[in-house]
């Protein structure tokens, strides 16, 4: 449906668009297949790294301790415990992408109901949902989810966490913590669109509230919020390895931002150890970063337009 | 009379923002598996110790009880206690302690970030989409995403192991030694400043492009006046309150954001007490530094919400 409409968009501008200009619009700037690159490998790195012909990630070679970059066997050298870099960085790569991309996938979902809802229907529901997002955003995004892990992630000797506990864990409190971010973002964007005429207009004719939303709010609020959602994803990220570093996100190893955690003290020894997940994480933020900054400066293009 | 209306209504917004956070606060951690008054004296604490705590810390008066109890406390300035091997230290000293050391690498890192954003974003807009520009422009888009903590990293790695032009962790007090204190200050400040400059630099370009359209501007010009002196008299000065509401917003979320880096480099300020205190259990602590944190942060963000209402009228219908 949003696929739809969004084209009926693109087109009304098309037609306003000198064809010189058209042209210009086609060719994509380099920046999009280099982010887009970096972006599916560590998409396909995430789905098909078991199909890989790669060691556990979790397997230690006692034979190759810190062995650096190059090493054969080991493409990209092992950790001072023996563990393959890459299968390490492949496995991280499905966790840091999953963990973000769940998080934002469903923190943005609901928050982006919550705020296009409230917006749209206003009252009672629009003044409790404003200042639980004002409360929610007065603290410091890394502090939220450090204090909701620091929760709900809890073990002792009765309760163990695993890893898996540990991912879901970070998981739903980085979810909690997206909510009221895109959630603002909906609101804001919903309010300047809820007024227009055409919503009025088919409000007149009888169409169903939802409907309505569907149709004329939704596609026009998605691109502010995909712009905004990229973002988060690179945020997300930043705050998935800041947790690691804590000591407080995913243990053993198991993410880019725990390889990174782990390494930290072998940093004079294997120093690959350290820059190689943190590049991971850098480049994978700010290719995420790159596209959210392309789709709000098409969006603005658009706007200047209509 | 419009300012009083607006200030009582931003204090009162205030105060209801930072009391439902605190209850939060409070709900996480009653809501914690297991009692935290056993959590806190782990080790040292018999039944009698235990049940003795959750009275004083009201922990058997029900959620309501508790936050209350701990918010009150916190409002007149008791600020609760660490419990370690059977003794107390109050929060209040460590927080005295520790508060100086955050806030000198906050102030070293904005110095740092507006003096280079300045000289950067003015000359990058003077000469729009010139080659420097889009040098600037492209780095720093690279660096404005770049993570703190990578850099931290990667700069350790670089500069204090490999080059050894550095300690890579630590910290002096500058009344101790003032040389000292900089050079070890220098890596966790460039690891903060280096975000914030791109952010400042940005943000400096586009107002400085937008006011070098203005009819003054080319009216000095076409006086005769040299181009630095209008750059700097009459264009940095209009185009610099953007750049100087971001610095000031940025204060409240910079005290969050140093805990990565303060772990990293090991100095003794808030964030690293934060980071302390939840690898420690110490859930009074944690509760108490995290309210302090948004405390400062609320504060800082109504505070300059207020000024630039106060300074700039036109802000005042902007809010829809």
């Amino acid at each position: 449906m949003s696929e739809q409409s969004t084209i009926h968009a693109e087109t009304a501008a098309d037609s306003v668009a000198s064809p010189a200009k058209q042209k210009k619009e086609r060719k994509r700037p380099v920046g999009f297949y280099v982010a887009g690159s970096w972006l599916s490998i560590v998409v396909i790195a995430a789905i098909f790294g078991p199909l890989l012909p790669l060691p556990a990630w979790d397997e230690s070679f006692y034979d190759f301790l810190g062995a650096r970059p190059g090493t054969s066997g080991h493409f990209l050298g092992t950790t001072q415990d023996g563990y393959d870099m890459l299968a390490g960085l492949v496995n991280g790569a499905k966790i840091s992408a999953s963990v973000s991309f769940v998080a934002v996938l469903l923190g943005g979902g609901i928050g982006s109901f919550i705020g296009v809802t409230s917006a749209y229907f206003r009252g009672k529901f629009d003044v409790i949902v404003t200042s639980i997002f004002n409360v929610m955003l007065s603290i410091p995004n890394l502090v939220l989810s450090l204090a909701l892990l620091s929760v709900l992630a809890y073990s002792d000797a009765d309760n163990p966490a695993t890893t898996t506990r540990r991912v879901m864990v970070l998981m739903l409190s980085l979810t909690l913590v997206i909510i009221p971010i895109l959630g603002r973002i909906a609101r804001a964007s919903t309010l300047q669109w809820a007024g227009r005429e055409f919503v009025l207009a088919s409000k007149s004719m009888g169409t169903k509230d939802f409907t309505i939303i569907r149709k004329h709010i939704l596609p026009n609020v998605a691109p502010a919020i995909l712009a905004i959602g990229f973002l988060a994803i690179g945020s997300v990220i930043i705050v998935e390895g800041s947790l690691s570093i804590l000591g407080i996100g995913v243990p053993g190893g198991a993410s880019w931002g725990s390889m990174l955690a782990n390494g930290r003290g072998n940093i004079a020894f294997s120093p690959h150890e350290v820059y190689m997940p943190s590049l991971c994480i850098a480049f994978t933020v700010i290719s995420s970063n790159w596209f959210g900054d392309y789709v709000r400066r098409k969006l603005d293009l658009r706007e200047a337009k209509i | 009379m419009d300012i009083l209306r607006l200030l009582a209504k931003r204090i009162v917004g205030m105060a209801v923002i930072v009391t439902t956070a605190t209850f939060l606060l409070a709900c996480l951690v009653w809501l914690l598996p297991g009692n935290p008054a056993a959590l806190l004296v782990a080790g040292s604490g018999t039944p009698e110790i235990i049940a003795e705590l959750e009275r004083e810390l009201h922990l058997d008066r029900g959620i309501l009880g508790y936050w209350w109890n701990w918010y009150s406390n916190l409002l007149t300035g008791d600020f609760g206690y660490y419990f370690l091997n059977g003794g107390r230290r109050p929060l209040s000293e460590v927080i005295s302690a520790t508060l100086p050391v955050t806030l000198q690498l906050i102030m070293y890192a904005q110095i740092v970030a507006l003096s280079a954003a300045v000289p950067l974003g003015l000359i990058s807009a003077y000469k729009e989409n010139g080659r420097f520009d889009r040098i600037v422009s492209s780095t720093l888009f690279t660096l404005v995403s770049f993570p703190g903590f990578a850099l931290a990293l990667i700069m350790s790695l670089v500069f204090a192991v490999q080059l050894g032009w550095v300690d890579p962790i630590g910290y002096t007090p500058p009344s101790e030694n003032l040389g000292e204190h900089l050079r070890l200050m220098i890596l966790p400040v460039l690891s903060i400043a280096v975000g914030l400059t791109s952010s400042y630099t940005r943000l400096l370009r586009t107002d400085v492009i937008a006011t070098l359209k203005d009819d003054y501007v080319t009216m000095a010009a076409s006086k005769g006046i040299s181009d630095r002196r209008i750059l700097w008299r009459h264009v940095f000065r209009p185009s610099s309150t953007t750049l100087l509401t971001s610095a000031a917003l940025n204060m409240g979320g910079l005290i969050g954001g140093t805990i990565v880096i303060e772990t990293i480099f090991v100095i003794p300020g808030m964030g690293y007490e934060v980071f302390y205190s939840i690898g420690a259990r110490q859930v009074i602590a944690m509760q108490t530094l995290i309210a302090l944190i948004s405390f400062g942060y609320v504060f800082f963000n109504s505070l300059i919400d207020i000024l630039t209402n106060i300074i700039d009228p036109r802000t005042r219908e902007r809010r829809v």
